[in-house]
Order: structure tokens, then sequence, then C-alpha cells
């Protein structure tokens, strides 16, 4: 008994001293001196991204040896659900990652981020962005937004799979019918597709609704103006959608896999395209890379103007921001030319300076780049363009079609009812 | 008349040491648990988007839950949840305490496997499962397609239809350690004479169970029981972790869509609609184990 | 009459091996995710892709435990567990201690409430509490740091600990305490160095159990810490599935590391973790 009572004194003793110190030591984390401390959280989290991402901010403090620079990087999904809580804490993180359009507009309108009108002034990036990105970074015309880098979706492919086929990028519907039929016949899966986060599908909606419908149609759907039940949102989920599901040119068990975990099926050989942004080369494996192309979304109707989704992202500022003087010098740099040029090369993402050097750009950007200017439309993404629930109800709703091709009609007079009720 | 001031007064010395001790305590535990709880009842009658403040809107959250399928759905599932838990750990865990009660080959190693998944974090146990039930390589779909049943391997949690069993199946998995570990604990005080009596008195071992044992283990059974329902209500890592409620919602529970409707859509006063109804659920159970241990405080 | 007892020896021993082996096999199946996440762990995803789940390795490679370990950052995130748990496990442990001692010892107006209001906190669904202690912390200015963290864990356990401390101090005599009331111990001296002493197993049950409960939280720190660097092993392991490139077995190894802590107070205390859970329940 006695014995046994030493054991357990020692046990507590153990689990218990190394709290001791810890429970007076509490707030002395904010020691450093805060006027030259900002704060800078970022999505950036995918593994090259973030590498590039490092370096700027090193860039950064080798200019500005006195200033400090915290920086975390936020799981993607992660830092979503987290920004709001930034933008409202009490010592926000003074510079935030983040998405130019309607999700960007959706906290300036609840006036919390930092007008950022002087700094546009001063960077004579008033000239220097064109005036669409002006437009993506403003909210009734004031600028709470510096757009640094855009990218484009497009259909990746495996160039070996499409020789060994003698296949060629499809540019019509009917080619591209063609082309998938012809995969499966040879047992290749045409589309690998991971459906766990839920977007990769939104993606799908939006280029086939922009094909079909039209790339105006499809934003005033965004907006909230259409209705979900309309024939002719219909007519994309019963007759384009419906039958590339149903005649297996997608993957077995989407929704099993995230979008990053769907990549090992194209390199294995099984399954042979990936409708995904450009980001996709920060997961893909460099071994592979060489073989990676893209192709235009084909055209389903050449009498309707071309819409594509090209997402542009960049950074913003919390409105009580303690450092806002430090915060808008390390925004001008990252929106400077020189990250951007750095960024385009190191990360393949395009810059949104006007003055970039295109000479500097590999061929697949002047590709992309060329992709996205010869767009009618430019969209940012489903996400991006609508309502925040009307996004989550509309992924959902995807998703829930992908299992239950037959349901359409019932599907989409759900998602009307929502989209009643949110933008009532 | 003055032993009884003298009583009085003694009273209200301990009255004030007893306060002195619990000020600490109670503070904290005001401030982290009562208020927040008394607060998620006021947001659940307002609208309240987490930037400006919250507008009193009334019943208005409560009546949109009833028509809200996905609500239907999270709702459910947590009963669904609720009922597996209550029978299979239950059976499954007072079985293993059967057999490894007796002096059984091996029985602590045995032991020590049932409560293995209990240390590990719902999160570990999510991801480890995750990978189990991967439709291309995972170990599961592997073996079946392996012995010859590859009609049987399916994507367990990409399909509205498997998906919320096979979930649940990982909380049966870390529950049946934990409901074993209570009935090992009650057999210790089972009354071995009155068992070995029936059994002399010819009763078959089905028998005894049934009239000796199980009659002495009703209060662990009743403990059991009231935690697995408050388990099952709580549910959220695995789900979180594991699909995060979905595909297309067909495995949220409503620990999750609390999570989803809160901090992903900032509704807050809908979110604290589903909270408060979560907590009507438990409060039922809760209520019931409470008057349990006023009852048993009343004989001290 | 011998010869039936000896057919009955018989089939009792054959009755007791069925019940070893079909024990055996269930357990074999209760331990196949962990053996799995080992497997899987040393070997190579691209080789699983390739050459199936089964096929046996040609090579046993740690590089998925560097992986998770640098560009993982568990050799963050277990520090910062530890960070969070400790502190969190020792003040818990010390308050419930003050209001436990103080409802087992004293009878006073409001006794009985204050009790039930603890057993009540212990059994709610804490994520009706998700929102409302996600504000305070927001504006207490806790939001993304430990000590926010740390108090919700301490408030929370608050409810199971005094129950199950009250229980276990109820248990010991009143006399003892009374005598050395009368020896002029102040009753701050008879807490800490009587009652303390003699509800030690308690605490070591009730240690180790809560380090595995706070050490193994998701929802706190989903909601409460989300600064990279910052999270503890859970939040970080499930981030690591969506932002590592889904590599298996970097999450395989990431598990196990994040396993390690809790897996050896496990092990080395497995009794107080048994103790701890039925003491709530037997009295």
């Amino acid at each position: 008994m006695k014995r046994n009572r030493k054991l357990v004194m020692a046990a507590l003793t153990l689990l218990l001293l190394p709290a001791a110190p810890f429970l007076f030591a509490g707030g002395q984390q904010e020691v450093e001196d805060e006027k030259n401390v900002i704060v800078y959280n970022s999505f950036l989290s995918d593994p090259d991204a973030r590498v590039v991402d490092e370096a700027l901010v090193e860039m950064y403090q080798d200019r500005n040896p006195h200033v400090t620079v915290v920086h975390s990087i936020v799981a993607h999904e992660t830092y979503k659900d987290a920004l709001p809580a930034y933008l409202r804490a009490e010592n926000p993180p003074d510079v935030l990652t983040w998405m130019a359009g309607e999700t960007m507009r959706f906290y300036a309108e609840r006036d919390l981020l930092l007008d950022l009108t002087d700094l546009w002034a001063d960077e004579s990036w008033d000239e220097d962005y064109t005036e669409g990105f002006r437009e993506l970074s403003s909210y009734e015309g004031v600028p709470y937004f510096v757009p640094t880098n855009y990218y484009w979706w497009a259909v990746y492919y495996q160039k070996s799979v499409f020789e060994e086929h003698g296949l060629e990028p499809p540019e019509t519907w009917d080619e591209f019918l063609e082309v998938c039929e012809t995969l499966k016949a040879n047992g290749v899966t045409p589309f690998t597709i991971g459906t766990r986060g839920r977007w990769t599908a939104g993606g799908w909606f939006d280029i086939l609704n922009m094909r079909v419908n039209g790339p105006e149609f499809h934003m005033s759907l965004m907006d909230g103006n259409e209705s979900y039940n309309d024939p002719r949102v219909l007519d994309v989920f019963e007759n384009y959608w419906r039958p590339l599901i149903d005649n297996g040119y997608f993957i077995d068990d989407a929704a099993a896999y995230s979008w990053s975990e769907a990549i090992p099926f194209m390199t294995s050989g099984e399954a042979a395209m990936f409708l995904m942004g450009d980001f996709i080369r920060d997961a893909y494996p460099a071994e592979y890379e060489d073989d990676l192309g893209f192709f235009q979304f084909p055209i389903i109707d050449p009498n309707i103007p071309v819409g594509i989704d090209a997402p542009t992202d960049g950074f913003m500022i919390p409105a009580n921001t303690r450092n806002p003087e430090l915060a808008k010098d390390f925004v001008a740099f990252m929106g400077s030319l020189e990250a951007q040029e750095y960024m385009a090369q190191e990360l393949g993402r395009l810059g949104t300076h006007s003055k970039i050097d295109r000479s500097i750009l590999t061929e697949s950007q002047i590709q992309g780049i060329e992709l996205v200017e010869s767009a009618d439309v430019v969209a940012q993404f489903y996400g991006r363009d609508t309502h925040d629930e009307m996004q989550d109800r509309g992924y959902d709703a995807f998703v829930e079609f992908w299992e239950n091709t037959g349901d359409a009609q019932r599907i989409l007079d759900r998602l009307e009812e929502d989209r009643v009720r949110i933008f009532q | 008349m003055k032993s009884q001031r003298l009583v009085n007064r003694s009273r209200r010395k301990e009255t004030r040491t007893a306060f002195a001790f619990l000020l600490l305590p109670v503070t904290v535990y005001l401030i982290w648990i009562i208020g927040p709880m008394l607060y998620t009842f006021y947001l659940s009658l307002t609208e309240w988007d987490m930037f400006t403040s919250p507008t009193f809107v009334g019943l208005a959250n409560f009546r949109r839950l009833a028509a809200d399928p996905v609500f239907h759905r999270s709702l459910l599932n947590n009963l669904k949840w609720m009922v597996v838990f209550i029978t299979v750990p239950i059976a499954a865990g007072l079985s293993l305490a059967m057999v490894l009660n007796r002096k059984v080959r091996g029985s602590t190693f045995f032991k020590a496997s049932f409560f293995m998944p209990m240390v590990l974090s719902l999160v570990v146990a999510g991801l480890v499962w995750s990978w189990l039930y991967n439709p291309a390589h995972g170990l599961i779909n592997t073996v079946l397609r392996g012995i010859g049943l590859p009609q049987l391997a399916r994507g367990w949690l990409a399909n509205a239809s498997t998906v919320m069993e096979s979930i649940i199946a990982v909380g049966v998995w870390r529950q049946v350690g934990y409901v074993m570990v209570f009935y090992l604990a009650g057999l210790q005080s089972v009354n071995k004479d009155l068992v070995d009596a029936s059994r002399v008195d010819g009763a078959g071992s089905w028998k005894s169970f049934r009239h000796v044992v199980l009659p002495q283990l009703a209060p662990i059974t009743t403990v059991v029981i009231v935690i697995s329902i408050i388990d099952s209500l709580r549910v959220f890592a695995l789900v979180a972790v594991m699909t995060d409620g979905g595909p297309h919602n067909a495995s949220n529970v409503l620990a999750n869509y609390i999570y989803l409707t809160g901090f992903q859509w900032y509704q807050m006063g809908y979110a604290a609609a589903i909270a408060v109804v979560l907590f009507l659920l438990a409060f039922v159970f809760i209520v019931f184990y409470l008057s349990r241990i006023a009852r048993e405080e009343d004989h001290a | 009459m011998p010869d039936y007892r000896s057919r009955r020896k018989v089939r009792k021993k054959i009755v007791s091996w069925i019940v070893f082996f079909t024990v055996l096999l269930v357990t074999t199946v209760w331990l196949t995710p962990i053996l799995v996440a080992l497997f899987t762990s040393v070997r190579d995803y691209d080789d699983i892709i390739l050459r199936g789940f089964f096929a046996l390795p040609e090579e046993v490679s740690f590089d998925s435990y560097f992986a998770a370990w640098r560009q993982g950052r568990m050799r963050q995130y277990l520090p910062n567990s530890f960070l969070i748990t400790l502190p969190a496990l020792g003040a818990t442990l010390l308050l419930s201690s003050l209001s436990a001692y103080a409802i087992s010892r004293f009878r006073f107006p409001g006794r009985r409430p204050i009790y039930y209001m603890f057993i009540f906190g212990m059994m709610l669904p804490l994520q009706i509490l998700m929102i409302p202690v996600f504000g305070l912390s927001n504006a207490m200015g806790l939001y993304d740091t430990y000590i926010g963290l740390i108090a919700i864990h301490t408030a929370f356990f608050l409810g199971f600990n005094t129950f199950v401390l009250k229980n276990y101090m109820s248990t010991v005599p009143p006399q003892i305490f009374d005598s050395a009331h009368i020896d002029g111990c102040s009753e701050l001296r008879i807490w800490w160095q009587i009652m303390l002493p003699l509800t030690l197993p308690a605490f070591a049950a009730l240690a180790t159990l809560l380090f595995t409960w706070i050490f193994n939280d998701y929802l706190w720190a989903l909601i409460l810490v989300r600064t990279g660097d910052k999270m503890p092993v859970t939040t970080g392991l499930a981030s690591l599935q969506g932002e590592f490139v889904t590599d298996w077995t970097v999450i395989m190894a990431g598990s196990l590391v994040g396993t390690i802590p809790t897996l050896m107070v496990f092990v080395f205390l497995q009794r107080y973790f048994i103790e701890g859970l039925t003491l709530g329940a037997n009295k």
C-alpha cells in the first residue's frame, strides 16, 4: 500500500510538474515590440505555393530588417472558416490573403476591411492594373483589395495518353464526346475528379452552364436573379452533365477523394483528364509534369460568348489592424512588379500587373494568358461568384446529382427553394 | 438559547468557508460553461452574422428548422447513432467482459487490445479508417476483391447509402472497449456466492447469467446507457474528419451542422437554434441521471 | 458417474478453446486498423497505388515519418499539444479539488444546486457552447492563444472532476478532519495537507484520463486556435489531410507519431486510466 502511494505520487508529479511554469507564464507570447511586427496569415498551403510564399516574406524582411513578419500558413479549407474570426478579432492579423470579387465584397460591405484608395494611388496601381482587376478589388468604387495573381481553369490531360490513342485536344462538343468514347473503349477512364471537397463539381457546373446558356445567364444566376429550376439549368443537368456521368466518363466513387487524391489516377494511367485550376501543378508530381498539357473546355454552341473561370487572389487588410502603415507597406511589396514576376516564375501563376515582362513566362503560362484573354467573360468561380450559403447548397446539390443523376428535377427544385430564401 | 446561537454562528462560518473554496471554481464554471449555455438560448432567438449585433427574430429560426431537410437528416443520423450505440457496443462489451473476467489465456493482452482504440484521438481513428475505407487502395476493398467478393467492394464513404453506417462502425470500434471497462468493474462487485448458488440449484450458465448476474449489473447498465446516449449526441470529430457531413449531407449530424451553419455561413442564430434542439434531446437524459444521483444523495 | 464427469470436462475444454479462438479472432480484427497504419507508414505511396495494398514493400522506408515530422510539422504540433494539455490538466484538477472539497465536507445552503450544476455541465453536449465560447474568447482577446483553449478545458472538465472527486472525498471519514480542525488547523491546510494526500489515487486516475481527453480534443482546438503554428496535434493532423498533397503513408505516420504520448500514458498508467473511467460510475 505504501509503495503504491509512492508510485501514484511519482506518476502525478510526472504529469503535473511540467505544467507549473506554464500556469503562470500566460501572456508572454507578445513581448516583442509590437510597432514593428506584422502578422501575415496566408492560405498558400500546397507544398510549392508554401515555398514561394515563404520566399517572398523573406525578400521583404531582407529589405526591411527592422520589421518582423510573423507568417502563418493555414490550410486552405481551414482558412476559409477562420477568416471571419481573423477579421473580427480585437487584434487581427495585419495582412490576409484572400480572393477577389463577391467573396471579398461581403466583408467590405460590413466595414471589416481597410480602405486602400491611397495605396492604389501611391503605387500607381490605378494605371498599372487593368480596369477589370480594379473592379474586382472594389466595393462601391473603393478598392479594399490588392490583386496579385490569377490562374485559369481548363481541361488538363496527359499528352502521352492522348498520343497513344491518336487523340487531339477537342474543340467542339462532338469531338469532346468522341475523345471520351475512344478513351473509354481503350480502358482508360476519361476524367478523374475528387468531389470530397465538393467545389470540383462546381467547376463542372460553371463551365457547362456558361457553354450551354452563356456567361451572362450564368452570372445572373450567381447573383440570385435566375431560378435554379429554370428549364435552361435543367437542360445543362439532363442533356450535358448527366450523359457524361452515366456513360462512366468519370472515375468511380469520386466523392471519396479530395482533389489532390484524384491526381494519382491520372499519373498511373487509369484516367486521362482533369478539369482543374492551374494550381494542379502545385500538387502534380514533378516527374510527370512535362507530360501535363491543357486545353480550353470545348465550345458547345459557337453562337454563345465564351466564358471562363479565372479566379484572382490577392491581399486585404483588416479594418482594425493596429499597424495600418506597415501592413500597407508589406502589401505594396507583394503587389509590386518584382514580387509578381517572382511568383509568376516560381509558381506559374499569372501576375495581375500589366507591366509584367512576358518573356520570362513559360509556354504554358503564355497559353494560359491567351486562354483568358480570348474569353469574352471572365468569371471567378461558383463559390466566389455567388452567396456563401448558396454556394454550400449548390455544391451539395451537385454532389447529390453526381450520385443520383436521375433526380435532377427534384434536386433543382430544392435548390430553387434555397435560392429564394437566401436571396430574399 | 446560547448554544443555538453558537450553532448558528458555526453554521455561518461553515458556509463562509465553503463559499471561499467554491468561489474560484464556480466563477470559472459560470463564465465558461453556464453563461455560454444561457447565451446560446438567447442567440437562438436572434439573427446574428457575427459582424453586426444580433437582431431579435423570435421563433423564426425554429420555424426554419422545421422545414430544413438537412436538419432532419442530421437529427435522424444522431438517432441512428444512438440506436446503434445503446445496442451493439453494450452487447459486445458485456460479452467480452463476461469472457475476459474469467481466467482466459492472454486475457490481459485481449483487454488491452480492446482498450487501445480509446487511447487514439477521434481524429486519428477517423484518418486511419478513412484509409481503410479508401475505395481504390484501402484494405477493406482490397480484401473483398481478393477473396472473390468484388461485388461487395464499394465507395464506403462516397455513397449516401453506406456512409453513415461506415462512420458509426468506427464509433463502435472505439466504444466497445469503453463499455467493457465498465462491465469489468461491475463484475468485480457481483456476488459470487449468489452465482454459485444458482449453479448448484441446477441453473445453466445462461440462466444464471440472465437471472443472477444481469440484475446485479443493472445499475452499471443504466450508467452505460446514459453515457452512450450522451456520446451519440456529442458525435462530431469523426464526422468532421472523415466526411465533413458529406456526400450531400448523408452523414451530417447535429453537432457538425451547428459548426457548418455557425462557422462557415456565419448564421450564428440559426446554429444556436440547432444547438438548443441538441440540448433538449440531451436534457431528458441529464435530468434522469441527475434524479438518480439525487436519490443516492438522499440515501447517503 | 466418472465417465459422465470426464465427458463433461472434455466438453468444457472444447468450449473454452472455442471461446479462446473467437476472442482471438475478434481481437485481431480490433487491432487491424493499427497494424494497417503501421504497415502503410513504412511504405511508398506510389508503390501502394501501382502494386496494391498487400504487395510486400521492396524496402521499408521511414521517409513518411520524416515528411510528417518536418513538412507535416508534427515537430511543431506535438509540443503545442503539451503546452495546452499540461496547464489545463493542472488547473482543472486544482480547481475541482477545491469545489469537491467544499461540497463533500461542508453543509451549507445551496450545496445541492451547486453540485448538480457541476454534474449537469459534465453531461452537456459541448457543441452547444461552441458559439458563445468562441465569442467570449474573442472578446477577451484570447482567440488564437493557448490561454483561451486552456480556460475552456479547465472549465469544462470541472464538472466531471468535481463529481468524481466529491464521491471519492465523501468516503474519507470526517472524524479525521474534525480532530485536525480542533487542533487548530485552518481549512486550507486541512485541504492541502490531509485531504489531497488521502485522495491522491483518485487524482492519479483522473489525471491519466484527462490527459488523454484534453490531448485528443478536436472541437475546441478547431474553434479557438486558427493559426498553423499554434495548432495541437489533432487539428494539425486533420489539416494534414487537406493541405499535404494526399499521401496516406505520411498521414498514417503522422497519426502514429501523434498517438505516442497518449499511448505512453496508457501503457505505463493503464491501471489508473481504467480506474478513472469507472470512478464516475462506481461508488
